[in-house]
């Protein structure tokens, strides 16, 4: 870092120059004076000996000075100059820059922090999920029951731990009204597995994991400040659940946040239990942590033999099972990571267009100062210090464009972290070092890709010689470079838009749909209760009964049930049935979705019934409904009435019931996704948390008050939450779409605004230096439609080019698209038409201003300009 | 054209400089005084090329300057460094050997 100190010593040593000069000067005098001569004389003289004082000082200076930081500093200087004269230009290149570097660089940090970035655990590549799957019934997941749990432990090679966890809302009853909270119940090695350690207090020992033990429980940092206050004096006190209570014995830290961030409680859950013995019971998700070095691969092969084992060991329970390993990370962030590569080349795109953009407007400024740059050469710049100068400008543009840049991103890193966008991680996405690093890049790539074309052809000796001899230029047919670049500009921009108009056509394809029920006018919420009910069927539906019975009494109310899933909301529950007598393969096994639902849920969802009647208010689970798929699928014309189902595989106890009634066909396990042959149980409490839906008769959040009222009066202890209109529900559930929809949508019309001022800026300075010629033409009698018509056209041809080439870049990249779209194929003619015909329009109005312009020349005016 | 001739001169500047600045710590003016005395007025280097060449040889590591005090002024004092002592030397025998050569080059040639 030689250089740097030498730069800072400049100064310095001009003053070092100087007295030692002055000191020479001086000794001459003295020498002057002693020789007899007059003081004046003697100063004269000596001044004349010492010879030019700035001239020396100029020669010693050449000797010290760092010529490249030296001429970048001059170079920065003079740009600083050049960007004050033309404020203008200069504003329209930072505010292109930064539009294009802020989007870039927000998309950026968010693929940086979901999909590059590891998990926030430690050694987070070692964390994978076991997921057992039943061979039997359409491979459905099932969770792992606790016994089976432990032998994976024991038996296993790979892994430094598994461990296991569920969560379920609970009421926190220490206040005069319950609070919902999240507990996530983890069996022992959860904390070493996932690698972390309480911020305050300490794990759960030995005791509190083992049955009959004392309640232990970790808080989250959350709780802790908003419960404790983040006091210390926190650990030790009890939070109360009912009739029990748990002393919390440790802090979370805040960025701990599993199984997922709302979670408030971990609980230890004993794996000695009596009633957790049971082989077949599904209670776990499991988590586990490979060994050092050991590659997921390894992990499978590990777990898939220890479960072939217990599957000999234990046929009954475990041979039909087997065992997916999947890393935690891919878990989280898979579903993302199409929409945000898809988003980041949107935002590469647009980048690659402000860029384009901003090149042609440097070639055309480049031309309006071939005079200074010739005067330049003849003052003896040579071309690199041309270019460098050139270079310099766009850099300190660049800069300043992407230093805004980065301030939109940071609103856009802000926004995202508070707007239900549907990704993961969202809550980490933050501004730091590593967008500024990427923005120093932006910079640098900005500049180089803007500025180096132009500054090339400006710096042309050729060019500028013959200008400078030849003084003004009375042709130029239009830089073909400059149309190239506005030529990429609209082909870019119409890729973009023809994406962005698919997305929203898939989205308007959505909304359109029929779903089969009606998802207006309903409330949706849950009411919290405990897994301990389920010990008690009957009381547990009871209860559910006479809420929904309170609910329907309610004015204003017009239906109420309740549903194991939210209609609408993607889920799907595959099972396997079979029916007794069905006349396309007897008792034959056939795989359909199962939904449970509450008597009331038909016609409150106002789904039609096609044939026989809904659930009664009976809980004995005897009763099931079809709908109209499933009859088609599996029966001929002998109707399913009366004929008794069971359902297999995957649940612990078969249920079996008759089929009462048939209903029409209901989009129900996803708007996007096509009605599937589907069973409803009869079952009102398939857990002890059911979705409620209320339908009402007015609007269904002003209901959500009422509700919660009546509810405190008959369920004082338990509290309502997730209480929102369903189609709030439906909306957060495509969140992400609506998310990627409306991005895309904002780079398509930016992308396309920035074209359109291409197209708009490079004809006006086509006009502007074709003036003379344009006055000669309409004086020699040229009619002015026609010279409006030229431009007018030459604007059109760059469009019809640039769509051309965007449609079929667009078509070749359909595949970044697939699985994004609902109801539109990737290459549909309407939507490309559409597209077509709005850049057309727009392109026009573009053209339409400096055609007219240009017709509008006068003469006289010209020509007497010479 | 003004490089070409430099080159012969600087060198032959350097090395009086040298010489004069082996002495032991001395200025810019005295170099040019000794310089002139010494040589009868007939060297008499202008202050445009003494400190060029003194800051050069400075660069270069062959001679090391201070700030000091004369006549109760601030001046900047030279001093050989132990490079530019080797250096000196090394510059003594080519230019002897060259004067050598020009000499008999000169005589012979008659």
């Amino acid at each position: 870092m030689d250089w740097v100190k030498r730069l800072f010593r400049l100064r310095e040593q001009e003053k070092e120059f100087d007295r030692e000069l002055e000191f020479h000067l001086e000794e001459l005098f003295q020498e002057n004076l002693a020789k007899g001569l007059a003081a004046e004389e003697a100063m004269r003289r000596a001044k004349l000996e010492l010879g030019g004082r700035e001239q020396i000082k100029d020669e010693l200076h050449d000797l010290y000075r760092i010529p490249l930081i030296e001429t970048f500093l001059r170079n920065l200087k003079l740009s600083g100059r050049l960007i004050r004269r033309s404020p203008g230009v200069s504003a329209a290149i930072v505010f292109t820059l930064m539009i294009g570097t802020g989007a870039n660089i927000a998309v950026f940090s968010a693929v940086d922090t979901i999909l590059v970035r590891p998990l926030p655990f430690p050694q987070s590549d070692q964390l994978v999920l076991l997921l057992q799957h039943s061979t039997e019934g359409g491979n459905p997941q099932t969770l792992v029951a606790p016994v089976r749990l432990e032998d994976w432990n024991r038996m296993s090679s790979a892994f430094q731990a598994i461990a296991g966890y569920y969560v379920e809302d609970t009421s926190e009853t220490s206040g005069p009204l319950p609070e919902k909270l999240t507990r996530a119940f983890v069996t022992k090695r959860f904390l070493q597995v996932m690698g972390v350690s309480p911020t305050a207090g300490r794990d759960f020992t030995a005791e509190e994991q083992r049955f009959g033990g004392p309640n232990a429980i970790l808080i989250s940092d959350r709780l802790w400040r908003q419960r404790f206050s983040a006091a210390p004096q926190a650990i030790g006190q009890s939070l109360h659940f009912g009739k029990s209570s748990a002393a919390i014995v440790g802090v979370m830290p805040a960025s701990f946040q599993f199984p997922d961030e709302s979670v408030d409680i971990w609980s230890a859950v004993p794996a000695d239990a009596p009633y957790a013995q049971n082989r077949t019971s599904t209670w776990y998700t499991a988590i586990g942590r490979l060994k050092p070095a050991v590659k997921v691969g390894q992990g499978v092969a590990d777990i898939a033999l220890v479960q072939s084992r217990l599957g000999r060991q234990f046929p009954a329970s475990d041979e039909k099972l087997n065992v997916e390993v999947q890393p935690l990370k891919e878990t989280t962030v898979g579903s993302s990571r199409r929409s945000l590569w898809m988003l980041f080349g949107a935002v590469t795109l647009l980048l690659v267009i402000a860029c384009a953009n901003i090149a042609a407007v440097l070639l055309a400024r480049g031309t309006e100062r071939q005079h200074e740059i010739a005067v330049r050469y003849s003052l003896g710049a040579s071309q690199r210090a041309i270019v460098g100068q050139l270079l310099t400008e766009v850099l300190v543009l660049a800069s300043l464009g992407a230093a805004a840049g980065l301030g939109i991103a940071a609103l856009v890193v802000r926004w995202l972290r508070t707007f239900p966008s549907g990704l993961p991680r969202a809550n980490e996405i933050a501004v730091d070092w590593r967008m500024l690093v990427y923005a120093i890049v932006c910079a640098l790539t900005a500049t180089i890709v803007c500025g180096l074309l132009p500054a090339w052809r400006t710096a042309r000796y050729e060019i500028a010689h013959s200008l400078a001899a030849g003084g003004k230029a009375h042709v130029s047919s239009g830089n073909p470079m400059q149309w190239a670049l506005v030529t990429v500009q609209v082909a870019l921009a119409v890729t973009l838009l023809l994406g962005a108009a698919l997305l929203l056509r898939s989205f308007y394809e959505l909304g359109r749909v029929n779903a089969g029920f009606d998802v207006r006018h309903v409330l949706a919420f849950r009411v919290d209760g405990s897994y301990a009910e389920t010990t008690d069927m009957k009381r547990l539906q009871q209860r559910i009964n006479r809420t929904l019975e309170t609910l329907r009494s309610l004015p204003g109310v017009k239906g109420a049930a309740t549903s194991s899933g939210l209609p609408g909301v993607p889920s799907q529950f595959p099972t396997e049935v079979s029916v007794a007598g069905s006349d396309k393969g007897v008792l034959q096994p056939i795989l359909a979705n199962s939904r449970f639902v509450s008597s009331g849920y038909f016609s409150t969802m106002q789904i039609p019934m096609l044939a026989g009647a809904e659930c009664g208010d009976t809980i004995e689970n005897k009763y099931a409904l079809v709908n109209q798929s499933f009859v088609s699928r599996f029966f001929g014309t002998a109707g399913p009435i009366g004929r008794q189902i069971r359902m297999a595989g995957g649940l612990q106890t078969p249920l079996s019931a008759e089929i009462r009634g048939v209903v029409a066909d209901a989009r129900e396990q996803g708007i996007n996704v096509s009605p599937s042959p589907t069973v409803y149980w009869c079952v009102n409490a398939p857990s002890p948390t059911p979705n409620y839906l209320v339908r009402t008769a007015g609007d269904p959040a002003a209901m959500a008050g009422t509700v919660r009222q009546v509810m405190r009066t008959i369920e004082p202890s338990r509290s309502v939450y997730e209480i929102r209109p369903l189609n709030e529900h439906l909306s957060d559930a495509f969140s992400e779409t609506r998310m990627r929809t409306v991005l895309l949508s904002l780079f398509g019309l930016i992308a396309i605004s920035l074209a359109c001022v291409g197209v708009y800026g490079t004809l006006v300075y086509l006009v502007n230096s074709r003036r003379r010629e344009i006055g000669l033409r309409l004086a020699l009698g040229a009619q002015r439609e026609r010279i409006a018509g030229s431009f007018l056209a030459q604007g059109l041809r760059v469009c019809a080019i640039g769509c051309v080439a965007g449609v079929m870049l667009a078509l070749s990249f359909t595949r970044l698209l697939s699985g994004m779209l609902y109801g539109v194929p990737p290459n549909d003619p309407t939507t490309i038409a559409a597209v077509v015909v709005l850049v057309t329009i727009v392109g026009t109005l573009a053209a339409t201003l400096p055609a007219v312009r240009a017709a509008k020349t006068d003469p006289m005016q010209v020509l007497r300009e010479g | 054209m003004a490089s070409e001739k430099s080159d012969l001169l600087q060198g032959t500047l350097d090395l009086l400089i040298l010489k004069v600045v082996a002495v032991g710590p001395i200025h810019g003016y005295a170099v040019a005084q000794r310089l002139r005395q010494i040589s009868n007025d007939v060297l008499q280097v202008p202050p445009g090329s003494l400190y060029p060449a003194l800051h050069r040889l400075q660069k270069k590591g062959w001679l090391n300057a201070e700030w000091g005090e004369s006549n109760g002024r601030e001046a900047r004092f030279y001093k050989l460094s132990a490079q530019g002592r080797k250096r000196l030397a090394e510059e003594k025998i080519t230019w002897e050997r060259m004067a050598r050569a020009i000499s008999l080059v000169l005589r012979t040639a008659e």
